[in-house]
This record gives structure tokens, C-alpha cells and sequence, in this order.
């Protein structure tokens, strides 16, 4: 943890939520790339 | 120094020089992940050919030790460090794909075992860290975001009580580095009790997703031990993760009634806004898996995409952890965490074996 942490941790407390709503939305348009064949078969 | 502060004010208000900023840390953490990736194979090739008796070091473990030792030999340029915190986005990403891998009812059936013992755990750390607080006579505002964090969900919940109990930077700072320090150390013993105890992969996820406190960290000590204990790892703290808003909603009424906090009016609309949204992510794709809105090879490459997001979040969680600067915050209050873990992590190992006794995990 760097030693800025906390002042970074307290200016975005309010934007952690925006944080997981881009989670949902990037996994949804990732979940219709896939179901589309746009992915397709991703390797691991 | 005055140019790379301005540099980030003007990143901070552009929203596409902020999507170019991240790209270096972002692919400082896939570059980590991915020769992770490539290490574990390469030992493991080497090993069989020459008849090695190697232990298996999973990808993640790599991820972790190279993160660590970048962060804690050399000093990383700031360029780095916007795309280095991006690791809880990917952690989130994660998740939500993770769904996907959830058949309905069998989330249904861990996640209420889960959601059981979340509730007792909560109320046994809650009480336990403000009673450890108390005895090391830690600051009171200090022993609640230390309960908080370690009954919930580490530096997100400690994030959110923060504001809602009126809390000092500094004890913020204190309660996050001593749950980020117990959480790597969790790393390491986690999966050495569960092995020497023989867990079997859904007792041992649901013990780590008790029992580590940050989310990253949790999924992290899941992976280490197997595939399917990190799923049910993650179902675990997803499960914890969602009280966040009725522990912070608690303490933040608490801190009211003594005048030391602002009054919350509306109660729900208090709890929605704390309320983790990527869990409606996750329990969306499990739903939209269980309508068959998916084909199997379509399920296997969500499931892959999920762990290549785990893959740089694992590589993050090894980058943002110093020692140097974690020794720096104190050593009473990360005495108080560490007793309080140990504590909670026998607790919680005590509820799991139970558990398994009751339902047969």
C-alpha cells in the first residue's frame, strides 16, 4: 500500500459504487460478445 | 514533480487521457500475470521431464510473489500506478463472469449455507475486535472501522464506514493497512492449514471466504488451494460483502446517537447506496447461465475471461502490498488486527468443520 492510500481511499469513496456498475456493464458486454461468437472459444 | 502533478489534475478531468493513463499499470499487471502464467508451466515441464519432485506453484502464487517483489525491491514509476489500482475493477469483473460458472441451485444451496454463517460470523468478529479494541485501548472510531473491516469486507468497508461514522484519515489508514497486512499473510497460512488438515475444496472456500477479510485477498487464498475452492471462496464473500450496508448502517446510527456522526435519514436509501452493486452482476449471469442463455463451450469462455481478470487483480494485489510502508502505520493496531484474525480464523474454521458435519459439504 503506497503511503497515499488513505487520502486516495477517502476522495473516492463515493465513486466505488460507479466502480462496480462499470464491473456489470463491461461483464454483460463481454457476456454478448461471447454469446454472439464475437469471442469465441477463449483460451485459458 | 509539478509536472506530473499537473499532468494528473488534467487526466483527472479528461476522461480519454484518464482511459490512456491506466494503460501502462494495466499492462504492467497482464505482464505480471501472464509470465506468472508461463512460470508455472515452464517448472512444471521442467519438473516432469527430469523427474522432479517439485511442488506445484500455482499461476497465482507467482502473480502474487512477483507483484511482491517488485513492489517491496524497486521504487515503481507513477506512470504505473493509475493502472495498478485498477486491480478491484478487475476484481469485480471477475466476479460477475464467475456467475456464470454457478449452476442456480447449487449457489442457491451454498449461498444460503453461506449467508447462515456470514451472520454468525459477523457477530462474533464485530464483537470480538470491539472488545480486543477496548482491552489495547485503541481509539474507539480506530476499534469500529477495525471491526467493520474484519467482520465484512476489509478496505471497501472500511472505505464506507469511513464517511458514514465520521472517521479520521488516519485511522482509515491504520485499519487498511493492518487488514491488507493479515490478508497476505492469509495468503500463505490459509491453504497450509486447510492441506495439513485435509479440506476438502468446498469446506476450505467457504472457510477462506469467511475468513480473509479483502476481497482480493479472499478469492486469491481460494485459487491457491483449487479451482473449485476459489469459486466458493468467492460465493462466500459475496455473501459477506452484501451485509456491508446493515454493518455500516449499524455503526453509522451508533456514532449519530453520541453526536460524533451525521444522522441518517433515509435508512434505505443509506443501505442502497452501500450495497455492492457487482453482486447483481453476479447473480444476473447465474440466472441468464440457468435460462440456458448460454451454450457449455459459451459458459467455458466466460468462465476463462473471469480468470484472466482474477489473473490481473492477483498480479495487483501483490504490487500494491509494501511492507516498508505498511510497518510504517503503527504496531498496536495491527497487534489488535492480528489477534482478532487468529481468532476469527479458528471461529470461522471451527463453523465450517461444523457445518460440514450438519450439511455434508
Amino acid at each position: 500500500m503506497s503511503p497515499e492510500t488513505p487520502t486516495k481511499a477517502s476522495s473516492s469513496s463515493d465513486s466505488w459504487l460507479t466502480l462496480d456498475v462499470w464491473a456489470v456493464v463491461i461483464a454483460l458486454l463481454l457476456a454478448l460478445a461471447v454469446k454472439f461468437d464475437i469471442l469465441h472459444n477463449v483460451p485459458w | 514533480m509539478a509536472t506530473s502533478t499537473s499532468l494528473s489534475a488534467v487526466a483527472r478531468e479528461n476522461p480519454l487521457l484518464k482511459a490512456v493513463s491506466i494503460i501502462p499499470g494495466v499492462l504492467l499487471l497482464a505482464g505480471i500475470g501472464y509470465a506468472a502464467k508461463v512460470l508455472e508451466r515452464t517448472i512444471n515441464t521442467y519438473a516432469k521431464t527430469h523427474h522432479w519432485t517439485f511442488p506445484n506453484i500455482e499461476y497465482v502464487l507467482w502473480a502474487i510473489i512477483i507483484g511482491l517483489f517488485i513492489s517491496n525491491t524497486l521504487t515503481i514509476p507513477k506512470v504505473f500506478q493509475a493502472g495498478i489500482d485498477t486491480y478491484e475493477f478487475w476484481l469485480k469483473l471477475g466476479i460477475v463472469l464467475l456467475g456464470a460458472r454457478f449452476v442456480l441451485a447449487d449457489m442457491m444451496k451454498l449461498g444460503g449455507i453461506s449467508l447462515a454463517l456470514v451472520v454468525v460470523e459477523i457477530t462474533l468478529s464485530l464483537a470480538l475486535m470491539t472488545l480486543l479494541g477496548r482491552l489495547f485501548k485503541l481509539k474507539p472510531k480506530l476499534t469500529s472501522l477495525l471491526a467493520i473491516g474484519s467482520a465484512v469486507c476489509g478496505v471497501s468497508a472500511i472505505i464506507a464506514a469511513k464517511g458514514a461514522i465520521d472517521a479520521d484519515d488516519e485511522d482509515a489508514s491504520f485499519a487498511m493497512a493492518a487488514i491488507l497486512a493479515l490478508g497476505a499473510l492469509a495468503l500463505f497460512t490459509f491453504p497450509a492449514i486447510a492441506h495439513s488438515l485435509h479440506m476438502n475444496d468446498v469446506s476450505y472456500g467457504l472457510w477462506a471466504g469467511l475468513g480473509v477479510d479483502n476481497t482480493a485477498e479472499a478469492t486469491a487464498a481460494g485459487a491457491l488451494y483449487s479451482d473449485a475452492a476459489g469459486k466458493v471462496a468467492v460465493l462466500a464473500k459475496t455473501a459477506r460483502n452484501a451485509m456491508i450496508g446493515f454493518v455500516v448502517l449499524g455503526y453509522a446510527i451508533y456514532w449519530a446517537g453520541k453526536g460524533q456522526a451525521a444522522v441518517v435519514t433515509n435508512k434505505a436509501a443509506f443501505l442502497w447506496k452501500k450495497f455492492p452493486k457487482f453482486i447483481i452482476g453476479f447473480l444476473l449471469m447465474s440466472l441468464l447461465v440457468g435460462f440456458h442463455a448460454f451454450t457449455k463451450p459459451q459458459v467455458t469462455s466466460l468462465g476463462n475471461l473471469s480468470k484472466w481478470a482474477f489473473l490481473l487483480t492477483f498480479a495487483g494485489v501483490g504490487l500494491r502490498t509494501n511492507f516498508k510502508d505498511m510497518s510504517k502505520q503503527g504496531l498496536r493496531p495491527f497487534i489488535v488486527g492480528a489477534l482478532g484474525e487468529v481468532l476469527i480464523a479458528c471461529l470461522t474454521l471451527g463453523l465450517v468443520i461444523g457445518a460440514n458435519r450438519i450439511w455434508g459439504l
